[in-house]
């Protein structure tokens, strides 16, 4: 019977590192083992049964992280109102940040994948020279904290720059702006995105697009028919990862992008002005906004896998 | 048909091969693991750049390092590959990935899935499929693909004997029907036997024997080659000639009509299928020798039939050397 080969594309340490974030496992789209559909009896093909007093243990384990790791949704969920939120929600003007948000992730989103993506692949193809420099390169900016990010990026595109100046020429400005917020947003969650795509990619076996093409199909083909639909699963969760990171983005955006107003920074300076209370109804709209897209991404990508056991 | 003379550079060496297969003729390319076979149908697919190289199939030039240069792309090649992995589309059905690389109208693909007997398993997953369904869900995708000539590289290793005979039939019969060239890489003497008519012997990047299948092992062009289809022992004769002895080659008894005499002490002996292997010491050489019987121990006398004999330089000679090989 053959083993599951692993896929022979690289898998670098950089992209099993978001391997976590993006929740695709590289190789795991290999073959199982054949007659793997048999059922039978035993612990193994019966997960999630609690057998013994040790399993019972580890359940609980388990449960007192989860809940502990949940403990500021439940904090927050515990001290909301629907008075307060009501209140603050109606005020003039109080979902403008929210539409801010919402806009510029999309565009971050938008131009992620589409600047992105073939980056990822061909990181994921090894077809890049000096790989091992490219990772490093996207672990710095992982690496950087947001703060210093937007910092070093008024360096970059501030107006008495060489990029702030060719803005400025078409009028725009990358300070205090829209853009300002996009390029924040993009910079804050663009090293997420690639290293999660370069791990869905990295996933899927290359002897598959050498068969599709032996089968007829043009490079792009073979892409499109093989590579896209067995890497979209991971790709989808590397999107919304992003989407996380672009809704949240807080510490770039506070320093070039103070106006337009964000979700992140209404919360700050509701804080700052009006107090803990007023700020938390704020935080619900972020969470309730941020989280649909990466659940609907998990399910789905849960249910392509489901599919592909058959 | 298929006409490849290749010449490619791998790290460890140079493969340098010439292989003509008419259509609907099977030829299996045997060697030991490393000897350059995969190399070569990796060139003649498209996947791998030749150092110098001609390829032309049913009168299209796929590969031509010398003027006018081509490279046919593997997508345009119309080359069935056929591997050990079978590479099934994980994401697609069993009748998804049939039809994968199948353009025409028509009932074809249900028609060769009966035939493959993959008709209950149309609407499977390939994750669901045991090794054998997937090996010819695999083969049907690329008969339906309509390809040229099929190279099948190792496919049925780690399959067990019954279900890699099954297919192989089942390819012939196939290669036969539909009238194209096929090639078998293997490193299996009995595989190689059971799928092809000719047998080419490679060896260390070099073709080293081609023929029918029967005449490569009966009689190996040289003393490398009788060591890679079987031949197991080899025994002094006059002037520095040795006298190949195959294990298969051999009956129990003295025959002097129908081969060489050999008589030697048993070192050791340990069943083997339905019979008994048995180590001979002969002539300062051992010969190991396949028999029906459990010989008793002690001094046993053999007969090699018609064994080929190859001369100091380990060339495959044309003639018995006058002197037999004589028993002790």
């Amino acid at each position: 019977m053959p083993a599951p080969c692993p896929p022979r594309s690289r898998v670098s340490w950089a992209a099993r590192a978001a391997t976590a974030a993006s929740g695709t496992v590289p190789g795991e789209q290999a073959p199982g083992p054949p007659g793997s559909g048999s059922p039978g009896p035993g612990p193994l093909t019966r997960p999630g049964r609690v057998r013994s007093v040790s399993g019972l243990v580890s359940v609980i384990g388990a449960a007192v992280v989860w809940i502990a790791l949940l403990g500021p949704v439940i904090a927050l969920l515990a001290h909301l109102s629907w008075h307060a939120i009501g209140s603050a929600l109606s005020a003039p003007g109080a979902l403008d940040p929210l539409a801010a948000s919402v806009q510029a992730g999309a565009v971050t989103l938008g131009v992620l994948f589409v600047v992105c993506t073939p980056l990822a692949w061909l990181m994921a193809r090894g077809r890049l020279p000096f790989p091992r420099v490219w990772e490093a390169g996207l672990l710095c900016s992982l690496l950087l904290p947001p703060l210093v990010i937007g910092l070093l990026l008024i360096f970059m595109v501030g107006p008495y720059t060489p990029i702030g100046e060719l803005l400025g020429r078409v009028h725009l400005s990358a300070t205090n702006t829209f853009l300002a917020l996009c390029i924040a947003e993009i910079y804050e969650s663009a090293p997420y995105y690639v290293l999660g795509a370069q791990a869905a990619f990295a996933s899927v076996d290359p002897r598959l697009e050498q068969q599709a093409e032996l089968l007829g199909d043009r490079p792009a083909r073979a892409f499109r028919r093989v590579t896209l639909p067995l890497a979209t699963p991971g790709l989808a969760m590397a999107l919304s990862v992003a989407w996380a990171r672009a809704m949240g983005a807080f510490g770039a955006v506070v320093i070039i992008a103070y106006h337009p107003f964000g979700l992140p920074l209404q919360i700050y300076t509701t804080l700052q002005e009006t107090g803990l209370a007023s700020a938390l109804p704020f935080a619900l709209v972020l969470l309730v906004v941020a989280l649909p897209l990466p659940l609907a991404a998990y399910g789905w990508s849960a249910r392509a896998r489901r599919r592909r056991r058959g | 048909m298929l006409d490849a003379d290749v010449e490619v550079d791998r790290r460890d060496l140079t493969v340098r091969a010439a292989l003509a297969v008419a259509p609907g003729e099977r030829l299996a390319l045997f060697g030991p693991s490393g000897a350059g076979k995969t190399t070569i149908l990796e060139v003649i697919a498209g996947l791998v750049t030749p150092r110098r190289a001609r390829v032309v199939l049913g009168g299209r030039v796929l590969t031509s390092t010398s003027p006018p240069v081509t490279a046919v792309p593997p997508w345009q090649r119309r080359v069935g590959l056929l591997r050990q992995h079978p590479g099934l589309f994980p994401h697609l059905s069993v009748r998804a990935n049939l039809a994968y690389g199948h353009t025409a109208a028509g009932d074809e693909p249900a028609e060769l899935a009966a035939m493959l007997g993959l008709a209950d398993l149309l609407p499977v997953m390939p994750a669901r499929l045991s090794g054998g369904q997937a090996h010819r869900v695999a083969l049907g995708r690329l008969l339906l693909a309509r390809c040229d000539a099929l190279l099948l590289d190792e496919p049925y290793t780690g399959l067990d004997a019954s279900l890699r005979r099954a297919l192989t039939d089942l390819v012939v019969a196939l290669v036969v029907a539909r009238d194209v060239p096929a090639v078998l890489v293997t490193h299996e003497l009995a595989d190689a036997q059971a799928f092809a008519g000719r047998l080419a012997i490679l060896d260390r990047g070099r073709l080293v024997q081609t023929g029918p299948a029967d005449e490569v092992v009966l009689r190996p062009a040289s003393r490398r080659a009788a060591g890679l289809v079987g031949y197991r022992g080899f025994v002094p004769s006059a002037d520095g000639a040795v006298a190949g002895i195959h294990p298969e080659r051999v009956v129990a008894g003295a025959q002097p009509g129908r081969g060489v005499v050999l008589s030697g002490a048993v070192i050791t002996c340990r069943p083997a299928g339905a019979g008994w292997e048995a180590d001979l010491r002969v002539d300062g050489a051992v010969i190991t020798c396949r028999l029906p019987d459990k010989p008793p121990g002690g001094e046993v006398a053999v007969t090699a039939l018609d064994p080929p004999y190859f001369g100091p330089d380990g060339a495959a000679l044309p003639a018995p050397p006058r002197q037999q090989v004589r028993g002790r």
